[in-house]
């Protein structure tokens, strides 16, 4: 028996969901194929979800998503072995922009949206392969099943194993991704109040960098949850070289740095994950987002902003489904094949949407991130600059000479390069 | 679990909910590759520990607690890795993700 789907997701993460739940409600005949025991329960992330894009197509989502804490403080850290400097902004504006949540659960909340607009979900089944005929996509095959559809979503994350085997997508290369390794510390939620100076429904997110990764290209993350925090790192994986001690070594290496240990005291570990993540933005997607019977969506389309501080996925996952899924209904509205010339809407909406805009702004920001001096040199420099500054004793120590005591080997022309790249680029 | 120490990796993820597959969803295919690789990234940038280094320069494996993150793939220099996802909703469950 065969039975045929209008629409077939590869994945049910936020960005294969959020295709599923807006077709669905549109009556199509929908399935998500996810390879985990739930929606959610292979997905990793940070920790932040910027909230622009529920506010338009899940309106009640303030209430009903499983939102941890509200972001109304943002830290950014050089961290050294023995001093740290920071910048931080707070706002007492309490308009929802960004929330902490658990990546499991939100996705769990989006699987039973896409649920009740009538798609179907089913789940323990990994897609080996697509099915390909005469040049087309016509379906998914998982273990000894193939199942059919008019067009296929791969929606299946950054490890994009379906893609590289149909030959739509090449190899990961190790500059495209960095690895993530993740701790989540349950704390309660007093404490956490208290720690971070946070008012009930309040949280931070924080970005550091420096000694982290030991000084190699990367970064770290603290995110609070209502009772527990998530704390992990990223290391580039073109400069995994230059790493000197094994990730899960430098993750607690960097929960054990005195100025975060007393933060975490007296903690429990809940969970202990690691992921890829997408690195390099549109330079990392496949040569086509789009063609004959197939689109592509989310981190599998390489439709992640690393913009160094900001870094943001889930939206940009949720805003590609909802334009995918656009675009299918345009294509099946117009009588259209779900051929490459068709499906062509798709990259059109994209172009249209926040998508495209804000990838191509930041199209180069990894080369401005990609350069060693940030993670190092400046993290060291930062700290002893202002160390020396501060460290009164006696001897008369104007700014631009504690500079140059202070500078290292970092030339004055490689600073203003390295400034000129990151204004240019981020 | 006291926190004020390194908590060695096997412990940590033991704090993960776990459904391992006894059938390894991973595989080294040449085994000669991985002692005649100088780099070993393997070793370094697995978050779970999986690859360890054995005897006369060789890499063992082990896939229980793979979190299946897919960087041994991309890290290995030889392309000497057998990788996918495991079967059945098998491995690693997030429950916080």
């Amino acid at each position: 028996m065969s039975i045929k789907f209008d629409a077939i997701i590869v994945g049910a993460g936020p960005a294969g969901l959020t295709t599923a739940q807006q077709l669905a409600q549109k009556g199509f005949k929908v399935l998500v194929v996810e390879r985990g025991r739930k929606p959610g329960s292979k997905n990793v992330y940070g920790g932040r979800i910027y909230a622009h894009v529920l506010d338009k197509l899940y309106p009640e989502y303030v209430k009903e998503a499983p939102v941890e804490r509200w972001v109304r403080k943002e830290r950014i850290s050089f961290l050294t072995e023995d001093s740290g400097t920071t910048v931080e902004f707070e706002t007492n504006n309490v308009e929802h922009k960004s929330f902490t949540a658990s990546l499991s659960d939100f996705t769990e909340w989006l699987g039973k949206k896409a649920e009740a607009a009538g798609a179907m979900i089913v789940t323990e089944s990994p897609v080996d392969s697509l099915v390909i005929k005469e040049g087309k996509v016509v379906g998914i095959r998982s273990g000894n099943d193939e199942v059919y559809g008019d067009v296929v979503v791969s929606a299946e994350g950054i490890n994009r194993l379906v893609l590289e085997r149909s030959g739509l997508a090449p190899k990961l290369e190790p500059k495209m991704v960095g690895v993530g390794v993740k701790e989540v510390i349950k704390l309660g939620r007093k404490v956490i109040n208290e720690r971070f100076n946070l008012d009930e429904d309040e949280g931070v997110a924080w970005a550091l960098a420096g000694f982290p990764t030991h000084y190699a290209p990367g970064g770290a993350f603290i995110y609070t949850n209502k009772d527990a925090i998530t704390l992990g790192l990223v290391i580039y994986l073109s400069h995994g070289d230059k790493v000197d001690a094994p990730v899960h070594d430098l993750v607690e290496e960097f929960r054990l740095h005195p100025f975060i240990n007393r933060l975490i005291k007296d903690g429990q570990l809940l969970e202990y994950s690691g992921h890829l993540t997408p690195v390099m933005g549109l330079n990392a997607s496949p040569p086509s987002l789009y063609g004959n019977g197939y689109l592509v969506i989310g981190d599998a389309a390489g439709f992640l902003l690393h913009g160094g501080i900001i870094i943001r996925g889930v939206d940009f996952a949720i805003e590609s489904g909802r334009v995918a899924a656009e675009a299918i209904t345009k294509v099946h509205e117009g009588g259209g094949n779900f051929d490459e010339a068709s499906l062509s809407v798709y990259g059109k909406l994209l172009e249209e949407s926040f998508i495209m805009k804000e990838l191509r702004v930041f199209r180069n920001a990894y080369k401005a991130l990609d350069e060693p001096r940030l993670y190092n040199d400046y993290a060291k420099f930062i700290n002893a600059f202002l160390k020396r500054y501060f460290d009164v004793d006696g001897t008369p120590r104007k700014l631009f000479s504690t500079f140059k005591e202070t500078k290292g080997n970092v030339t004055m022309l490689d600073m203003m390069r390295d400034m000129v790249r990151m204004v240019t680029n981020l | 679990m006291s926190m004020e120490r390194k908590i060695p990796i096997e412990e940590r993820l033991n704090s993960n909910a776990w459904d391992v597959d006894q059938r390894p969803h991973i595989r080294i295919k040449d085994p000669d590759q991985c002692r005649k690789c100088d780099a070993k990234p393997c070793l370094y940038l697995c978050p779970a520990r999986c690859y360890t280094p054995g005897s006369d320069g060789a890499v063992l494996f082990s896939h229980e607690g793979c979190v299946e993150c897919g960087t041994c793939r991309v890290v290995c220099p030889s392309g000497a890795i057998e990788w996918n996802y495991p079967k059945s909703g098998y491995g690693v469950q997030f429950r916080f993700g």
